[in-house]
């Protein structure tokens, strides 16, 4: 059982291999669809045996990896990080069954995604800062080249940007890993990046203070926070759909997933300490760039501005100090990820079939793929957290849990909710209704418009059903995140 | 005489002995053969350290064998082995053929291996005099072309002035101590100080720290490709095995903190600034060990073990990423029109898949990815320098390695991203060369999931 997890976060990195020396291009194709697939069932075996009821680490594998640095394998999940491995691998899935069109250097293609799922998985799993880092790092070449070689016009700057930007934030976490894996050696003697061991400190507040900012730093580049998200419409503007879908429903999970699994156990007093700090910046986060949203003419980067302005409620939800706040937020990374994911395909098969993202370029687009109108908009509800979706459970949650401890930020944060409405309702006017705006040359074109395919369809099928799956029913889920929530607020 | 301790240089003095004497009787067609047999001189070399019992001394207490200069020698003859297996193929195609060739290597490591071993300043200076002189000489070797010779001409230049101020700092050793062997010394003179900046110096300039480093460039520039990649590997890793040593006499002098600090950050912040001006790709790796220069030299600013573990990893598994990259350029340079200029790589992705990816993972190693090996280097030095407390220059190590993503990133970017608009004619690897990239290659990313297989090694 315990190696189970291990398997699942190394099977696609043996099928990255093998793509990469079979190089046949149908071959790739298959052996991602069929890795993933079985990395998801894994996934949901795990996550349909995880008990609830038992505090702490479970599927847990550990050996020694390199004694002299005190470094060692060390893998395991809680509720949370079990939650987030079922929604990563979900999405993969999702992912590859999108990709199976592409036509554009698909051995490479494959390959690059697969090892992408492994650094993410492992980044949910390890309970080793070395480990950790390592998978943390390890996700950043592969999503670079994604996005360099299969993006948009302006993809080599996107790239760069979004390199530079999360090299940046790494490096500074890596430097608070490496304060306190220094500072347990002082006090112990025992060089050790175990997390676990670590855990069991209480470090002076300078410490926690200095330590919590670097890893913070590290954290908000990658959610990303107010003022250090700028790279993330580049990115995601320019980035081929996939690697949107991936980059909006994974990457971002892993800022707010250290948050929760790093910053607030290990430094709580710190923590408790920039509270006011955090509220700000995610209050900014979700009214300024939901703002920014609703200026927005190009859809993937209305989308991408909303991603954050989301990421601004999970940040809320996590330092709100309350269990129900702490549920919705780590329901939200979950709820978010789906629905981003679904808005991300929409927006890529828009591209695809008629080569904009422009809303000028677009509208009265319903009249002729109608399954995608319908599908868009369930998307786009889930994401403006519509009662009955996912994003509904954890935005109620978060809001219940904050309004209880901080009144006023909850009420200035209840704006948020309604613009991100405003904005999503607009562009789905602007894309899918006025059909004033189609010209005869439009309309000519328009007129053989292909609706979604078979794979497409799948790929929103599994999307949208885990949504609503978890905003009708999200009592057991809700009841594995509190396994963690509960642990990391000390009770 | 205890002639135990000394057998691998005997080993690879009898080789180049050897060499000599088959350069007498050899016509030209045969010069392949000779390069064969140098390169399985330091081979021999290696093998003989297994019979080396240590620790011990020889020559009257002026060489000195420990398992760390030993691991050290290893080390080098690995790397010269390579150098030595893969640039034959470049030679001939640069129509450049010399028996020298095969024995110059071989001097200048012979040096090197006695460097690492020296324990008083005769050995030091005779060791690192030998090592130089086969390197001004492997520099200027393409006889055909400018570049090399003036190369050449600016290092024997620079590198005298170094030679000068090991002679001056060692005869105000002597001036002060009464002795040219290394001890701990504590009454701390003046003049003892002032020597110990001139070996410093000295030293900084065979390691290229700013603002010693003025040859660099130009050095690696001009020299052949291959010799670009021995002189970014070998000799580095002979003088931070030295300079580790050397700590171990002279970390009690208030003054090697503030200097070494000094050399260190002026080094990483210059060398990385200035990278981002170069247009070709040979002169922006010459700043790339600039910079790394920098980042070795701060594993010997405080005496830590976790710190010169760190150090002597890291710079080992540079020398070996650094051999490969400079390997990789010498197989792209033997096509004709190439420059190195930035703009001959693009689209060097679409061309030749595998030697772009290689020399992605040796950039991306440069610039601290996980899981390439120079990352654990770089994180073995963080932790040595927080844990003693040196917590600007830990800050200043971060802020450099961010700075200097950038310029790696460009020649990623050139060689993946953008479409070349030169044509060039397919580039042809040899089985030498073959070798020694895929040994390096595999070396990096080897070390950096297992690093405990070099890092136990190191001993203190």
């Amino acid at each position: 059982m315990e190696n189970l997890l291990s398997i699942a976060i190394f099977l696609p990195l043996l099928g990255a291999v093998l793509t990469a020396i079979v190089r046949k291009e149908k071959f790739s194709k298959i052996l991602s669809l069929g890795i993933s697939s079985v990395v998801f069932l894994i996934v949901l075996y795990l996550f349909l045996n995880f008990n609830w009821s038992a505090q702490g680490f479970q599927y847990v594998k550990r050996f020694d990896w390199i004694p002299s640095l005190g470094i060692s394998y060390h893998v395991g999940v809680d509720g949370m990080a079990i939650s987030l491995l079922l929604m990563t691998s979900l999405v993969f899935v999702v992912a590859f069954l999108w990709s199976l069109r592409v036509e554009d250097r698909p051995n490479l293609y494959f390959a690059l995604f697969l090892a992408l799922e492994t650094a993410c998985l492992g980044v949910f799993s390890a309970l080793d800062f070395f480990l950790f880092y390592l998978f943390w790092e390890g996700m950043l070449i592969p999503m670079y080249f994604i996005i360099g070689m299969w993006g948009h016009d302006r993809k080599v700057y996107a790239a760069n940007k979004f390199f530079v930007y999360t090299f940046f934030g790494s490096v500074f976490l890596l430097l608070g890993l490496a304060s306190i894996v220094v500072y347990g050696y002082i006090m112990t003697g025992k060089l050790s990046f175990d997390y676990t061991f670590h855990l069991g400190f209480s470090y002076p507040m300078i410490l926690q203070t200095a330590a919590f900012l670097l890893f913070g730093l590290g954290f908000a580049v990658k959610i990303p926070m107010w003022p250090v998200h700028t790279w993330l419409p580049d990115a995601h503007v320019e980035a081929p759909t996939a690697g949107s879908v991936i980059l909006a429903a994974v990457l971002l999970k892993m800022g707010t997933f250290g948050f929760v699994r790093y910053s607030l156990p290990l430094f709580p007093d710190a923590s408790k300490y920039f509270i006011p700090l955090i509220f700000f910046l995610s209050l900014v986060a979700i009214i300024y760039t939901a703002m920014m949203a609703i200026a927005q003419t190009h859809i993937k980067r209305l989308i991408a501005y909303s991603s954050i302005s989301h990421m601004g409620v999970v940040t809320l939800g996590t330092f709100a100090m309350d269990l129900n706040a702490l549920n919705g937020a780590i329901y939200m990374m979950i709820a978010h990820g789906l629905s981003s994911a679904a808005l991300f395909m929409s927006a890529g098969f828009i591209y695809d079939r008629v080569h904009s993202y422009h809303m000028d370029d677009l509208g009265g687009l319903a009249r002729y793929v109608p399954k995608l109108a319908v599908l868009f908009m369930i998307s786009g509800l889930a994401g403006i957290g519509f009662p009955g979706l996912a994003g509904f459970v954890a935005e109620f949650l978060v809001f219940l849990g904050t309004y209880k401890n901080f009144p006023l930020w909850a009420f200035i944060a209840g704006v948020g909710v309604v613009l991100s409405a405003a904005y999503f309702l607009y562009m789905y006017k602007r894309v899918m209704f006025e059909e004033e705006t189609i010209s005869e040359y439009r309309l000519e074109k328009w007129k053989h418009l292909k609706d979604l395919e078979t794979h497409h369809m799948l790929s929103f099928i599994l999307i949208i059903a885990s949504a609503f799956i978890m905003g009708l029913y999200p009592y057991p889920f809700v009841k594995i995140i509190e396994q963690t929530s509960r642990y990391v607020l000390g009770g | 005489m205890n002639w135990n301790a000394i057998i691998p240089e005997l080993v690879l003095s009898l080789g180049i002995l050897l060499l000599f004497v088959l350069d007498l009787f050899l016509q030209k067609k045969h010069y392949r053969l000779l390069g064969t047999i140098s390169a399985f001189v330091p081979v021999v070399s290696l093998i003989s350290l297994l019979f080396v019992s240590y620790p011990a001394k020889a020559l009257f207490g002026l060489f000195e064998v420990s398992s760390l200069n030993l691991l050290g020698k290893a080390v080098l003859y690995i790397l010269t082995s390579l150098v030595l297996f893969s640039m034959q193929d470049y030679y001939e195609k640069k129509d450049s053929v010399y028996t020298e060739l095969s024995y110059l290597p071989l001097l200048s490591t012979l040096g090197l291996s006695i460097l690492i071993s020296s324990a008083n300043l005769v050995a030091l200076f005779l060791s690192l005099e030998l090592a130089s002189v086969g390197m001004y000489l492997m520099v200027s070797l393409l006889k055909g072309e400018y570049l090399s010779k003036e190369a050449g001409y600016k290092y024997l230049i620079m590198g005298s002035v170094g030679t000068s101020m090991l002679a001056l700092g060692s005869a105000f050793y002597y001036a002060s101590t009464g002795s040219l062997f290394f001890r701990e010394y504590r009454d701390e003179n003046s003049l003892f100080v002032l020597s110990m900046l001139l070996l410093l110096s000295a030293l900084a300039l065979k390691a290229s720290a700013v603002p010693y480093h003025f040859w660099t460039p130009d050095a690696y520039e001009g020299a052949p490709t291959p010799i670009t990649g021995y002189l970014s590997s070998v000799p580095k890793v002979a003088l931070y095995f030295l300079l580790v040593q050397l700590l171990g006499y002279f970390y009690h002098l208030k003054q090697w903190l503030l200097l070494v600090a000094v050399l260190s950050v002026l080094s990483m912040f210059y060398a990385n600034l200035v990278a981002y001006a170069q247009r070709s790709v040979k002169r922006l790796l010459a700043y790339s060990t600039i910079a790394h220069a920098g980042y070795f030299l701060l594993g010997i600013s405080t005496v830590d073990p976790q710190l010169q573990k760190a150090l002597l990893f890291y710079v080992s598994l540079y020398a070996f990423a650094s051999l490969g990259s400079f390997t990789l350029m010498a197989v792209l340079e033997k096509r004709s029109g190439f420059s190195h200029h930035m703009l001959d790589y693009r689209g060097l992705f679409r061309e030749h898949p595998f030697l772009a990816s290689l020399f992605a993972l040796f950039l991306f190693a440069f610039i601290g990815i996980p899981p390439m090996a120079l990352f654990v280097g770089k994180l073995g030095l963080f932790i040595g320098l927080v844990n003693t407390m040196l917590f600007p220059l830990a800050f200043a190590l971060v802020l450099a390695s961010i700075i200097s993503a950038g310029y790696y990133l460009r020649v990623i970017v050139s060689m993946f991203l953008e479409k070349d608009e030169k044509r060039f004619p397919p580039a042809r690897v040899s089985g030498g060369e073959a070798f020694t990239l895929l040994l390096c290659s595999i070396l990096v990313v080897l070390l950096g999931i297992f690093p405990h297989l070099l890092y136990d090694l190191i001993g203190f």
